[in-house]
C-alpha cells in the first residue's frame, strides 16, 4: 500500500528517550511503531503489534503496527522520531538545512521479519565496527578497566 | 493507583527542569541520602529525565579498541586522543549544545574558533528556517507570561505541545488564570491546525485538519481572506473555505492573539517559506488586533545556543570558523548539508544524539570518520562513537544558565552530586581547549 510518512514526537517515545533507556526493549516497543488509520489497517488485514516493512527511496525498515490515536488520517502513517524512522526519511534539505522529516512517500507491506533493538539496528544499518549482531542486546557491551 | 512518595528526607524547591523549551522553574525534587527519589510538578517527560535510567548511565571515559569494542580508559588518555583528532582534522564539526548550559556553549565557541571548526546545534534540523526568517524580517515577540495574562485566542500550528511540551497549556497558555483572563480556560479560544487529530487538538475548541505538505497554500489562503478577497475554490489544502473564513473572523476579533508553531511547519516541503508567510499573516493581523508568535523550541537550551552564538559571532547556528573568522551560509555550513556532501572528517556531538535525530543517509558518513560523544547516557550514537566522554546533567548535577523558548534566561541549580568519574560539559570542554591550544602552540614554535 502507498502511504505518506509523518514523523514527530510522541509522549511515550520522548519519555524513554529522555530517561536514557534507548537501548532497551521499552524504547523499541514505543518508538519502532507505525501508527496507522484503522481503515488502512483493515484494508491490509493488520492487527496491532503485527509487523510491516516500510520502504522509501532512502531505505527500508521493519516496524510494529498500532492503531493511531489521532485518526482519521487515511493514507498517512505516523512514526515517532528515532533511529527507525531515520532510515526511511529523506535527507534532502533543498539547501535550507532541514531534512525532510515529514511527508515522504512510502510503500508498506506485511512482514514476519524482526523489529531490531537499537544496537542491532545501528550495527546492521551502518556497520561501522563489524560487531556480530548475535552478541548485541539491550545491555551495553563494553570492556571494563582492569585495575 | 500509585501511592505518593513519603519516604524522603529533603525537599529542594524551585528547581528548573532540563527537558523542553518551557524550562518549568517550579519543580520540587525529593531527596533521600543525596539521591533523587521523587519529583513534584514536572511533566511525565521532564520527570523521566530527572529520575534517569542509572543502568545506561555513562560512568567512565571510553575509547574503541582494535576489536571495535568500547574500552574504559582514563580522562587524560581520552581527552588527549580527542584533542589530537580534532587538531589534525581539516573540516571538524562540533554539533549539539541543546541540552547543556550557556557557560559550556561559550567554551565550545572558543574551541570552534581555535580549531577552525563548524559549530552547529539542533536548531539546524528543527527551527533553523524559523530563525533565518526572524533574522531577515523580524517577528512580533512576546513572553509566555504575556500569553498567560492577556491572550484570549491561542493558535497552535503544526505542533502538539500536549505530547512534547506537556505543561505548555497548563502553565503558560490555555488553562491558567491570567490578570485579564480571570476564568482561565473559559476566557480563551484555542484552535489547532494539524493534519492529525493530536492530543492538543483534543483539548482545543476547534481542530482544522489540512493536507500534509500543503501548509504554504493554506497560510496564503488565510492572508488572502484577511485582505478581504474572495476565494473561488470550495476548499484549500483539504479545508473548506467556510471554515477558513470563520477562523480569520476569530483571529481578527481577538483582544490578544498568540500563535505557536512547531516542526509541522518548518520540516515539511516548503520549509522556511512556511514561516515567512506565517510572519506575514501575523503582521497583517496586527492591523486589526494585537498578535504575536513564538516557535515551540524543543530542548531546554537550543534558544540559549542561538542567543550565545549570535552575541559572539552574529550568526545563530551553523557557524564555520575554517577561515579564522565566522561565516554562515544556509545549506553550506550547516551540519546535515555538510554530512550529505561527505565533507566533515571529525564529528563531535555534545549532549545530543545524532543517532536519534539525523536521517540515515547523513549518518552513513559518520561511519567513515572519527566520532566523539559527550553525553550522559548510552544511546544510538554511542554505537557509532570512537571516543565517549561521560558528562553530567545540567540542572541536576551541574548548575548553569538556560534560555526559555521566549528568550528569558533562567538559572538552573545543582541539586545532587555528580557520579564520581563524570565531569560537567564545561570542565570537559575547558580541558579540551587547553590540549588543543598546547598542540597548536607546539606546532607554531
Amino acid at each position: 500500500m502507498e502511504v505518506i510518512i509523518n514523523t514527530g514526537t510522541s509522549i511515550i517515545q520522548a519519555f524513554y528517550e529522555k530517561k536514557g533507556s534507548t537501548l532497551k526493549d521499552e524504547y523499541r516497543q514505543s518508538t519502532a511503531v507505525a501508527f496507522m488509520d484503522v481503515k488502512d489497517m483493515e484494508k491490509m488485514s493488520l492487527k496491532p503489534r503485527d509487523k510491516i516493512k516500510v520502504q522509501t527511496d532512502w531505505g527500508e525498515v521493519v516496524l510494529f503496527v498500532d492503531k493511531s490515536h489521532d485518526s482519521p488520517h487515511e493514507g498517512m502513517i505516523f512514526i515517532p522520531k528515532g533511529p527507525w524512522a531515520n532510515i526511511v526519511i529523506s535527507p534532502e534539505t533543498y539547501c535550507c538545512n532541514i531534512p525532510t522529516y515529514k511527508g515522504i512517500p512510502a510503500s508498506i507491506t506485511k512482514t514476519d521479519e524482526d523489529v531490531l533493538l537499537v544496537s542491532q539496528l545501528m550495527n546492521k544499518t551502518y556497520n561501522k565496527y563489524n560487531l556480530s549482531p548475535e552478541n548485541l542486546s539491550d545491555k551495553p557491551i563494553y570492556k571494563k578497566k582492569e585495575d | 493507583m500509585e501511592t505518593p512518595i513519603t519516604d524522603y528526607d529533603e525537599e529542594v524547591k524551585n528547581c528548573s527542569c532540563s527537558y523542553c523549551g518551557n524550562n518549568c522553574d517550579d519543580i520540587t525534587y525529593l531527596l533521600k541520602n543525596n539521591n533523587i527519589v521523587g519529583v513534584r510538578h514536572a511533566c511525565r517527560i521532564g520527570a523521566s529525565k530527572i529520575i534517569n535510567d542509572q543502568d545506561q548511565r555513562l560512568l567512565n571515559p571510553m575509547v574503541r579498541n582494535e576489536e571495535g569494542l568500547l574500552e574504559e580508559t582514563t580522562w587524560d588518555e581520552a581527552l588527549d586522543k580527542t584533542a589530537k583528532l580534532l587538531y589534525e582534522s581539516t573540516r571538524p564539526v562540533l554539533y549539539g549544545w541543546g541540552e547543556t548550559s550557556v557557560e559550556a556553549i561559550k567554551k565550545g565557541i572558543k574551541i570552534a574558533e581555535l580549531s577552525g571548526s563548524v559549530i552547529d546545534n539542533q536548531s539546524t534540523i528543527c527551527h533553523g528556517s524559523t530563525i533565518q526568517a526572524f533574522q531577515n524580517v523580524g517577528h512580533p515577540v512576546m513572553t509566555l507570561g504575556e500569553v498567560k495574562n492577556r491572550a484570549d485566542v491561542i493558535i497552535y500550528v503544526g505542533t502538539n505541545p500536549m505530547d512534547d511540551h506537556p505543561r505548555h497549556l497548563s502553565r503558560y497558555t490555555t488553562f491558567p488564570e491570567g490578570f485579564f483572563r480571570r476564568n482561565g480556560r473559559n476566557d480563551r479560544t484555542v484552535i489547532t491546525l494539524d493534519p492529525k487529530f493530536t492530543n492538543t487538538a483534543k483539548v482545543s475548541d476547534e481542530w482544522i485538519q489540512f493536507n500534509m505538505n500543503e501548509d504554504y497554500l493554506l497560510f496564503n489562503a488565510l492572508r488572502t481572506i484577511l485582505r478581504g478577497e474572495t476565494i473561488e475554490e470550495n476548499e484549500i489544502a483539504g479545508v473548506p473555505v467556510e471554515q477558513l473564513n470563520k477562523l480569520i473572523n476569530i483571529m481578527k476579533n481577538a483582544e490578544y492573539g498568540a500563535l505557536f508553531f512547531g516542526l509541522g511547519v518548518s520540516q515539511t516541503l516548503a520549509k522556511q517559506k512556511n514561516v515567512d508567510v506565517l510572519i506575514q499573516l501575523i503582521e497583517d493581523l496586527n492591523r486589526y488586533s494585537k498578535w504575536s508568535m513564538l516557535p515551540m523550541r524543543g530542548f531546554f537550551n537550543v534558544s540559549g545556543f542561538n542567543i550565545a552564538l549570535t552575541s559572539e559571532t552574529g550568526y545563530p547556528y551553523g557557524v564555520d570558523f575554517s577561515r579564522g573568522y565566522p561565516r554562515f551560509m544556509v545549506g553550506e555550513t550547516t551540519t546535515i548539508d555538510l554530512l550529505n556532501r561527505r565533507e566533515p572528517d571529525f564529528f563531535m556531538a555534545i549532549s545530543a544524539d545524532p543517532g536519534v535525530q539525523f536521517p540515515g543517509y547523513s549518518i552513513q558518513h559518520l561511519t567513515q570518520i572519527p566520532t566523539v560523544q559527550i553525553d550522559t547516557h548510552w544511546g544510538p550514537y554511542t554505537e557509532l562513537s570512537d571516543i565517549v566522554l561521560p558528562s553530567t546533567r545540567v540542572g541536576v548535577e551541574t548548575e548553569g544558565t538556560a534560555y526559555r523558548m521566549d528568550s528569558i534566561p533562567l538559572f538552573m541549580k545543582k541539586v545532587i552530586d555528580k557520579p564520581e568519574n563524570c565531569h560537567s560539559d564545561e570542565w570537559i570542554l575547558t580541558e579540551l581547549y587547553k590540549r588543543v591550544e598546547t598542540l597548536k602552540n607546539g606546532d607554531e614554535n
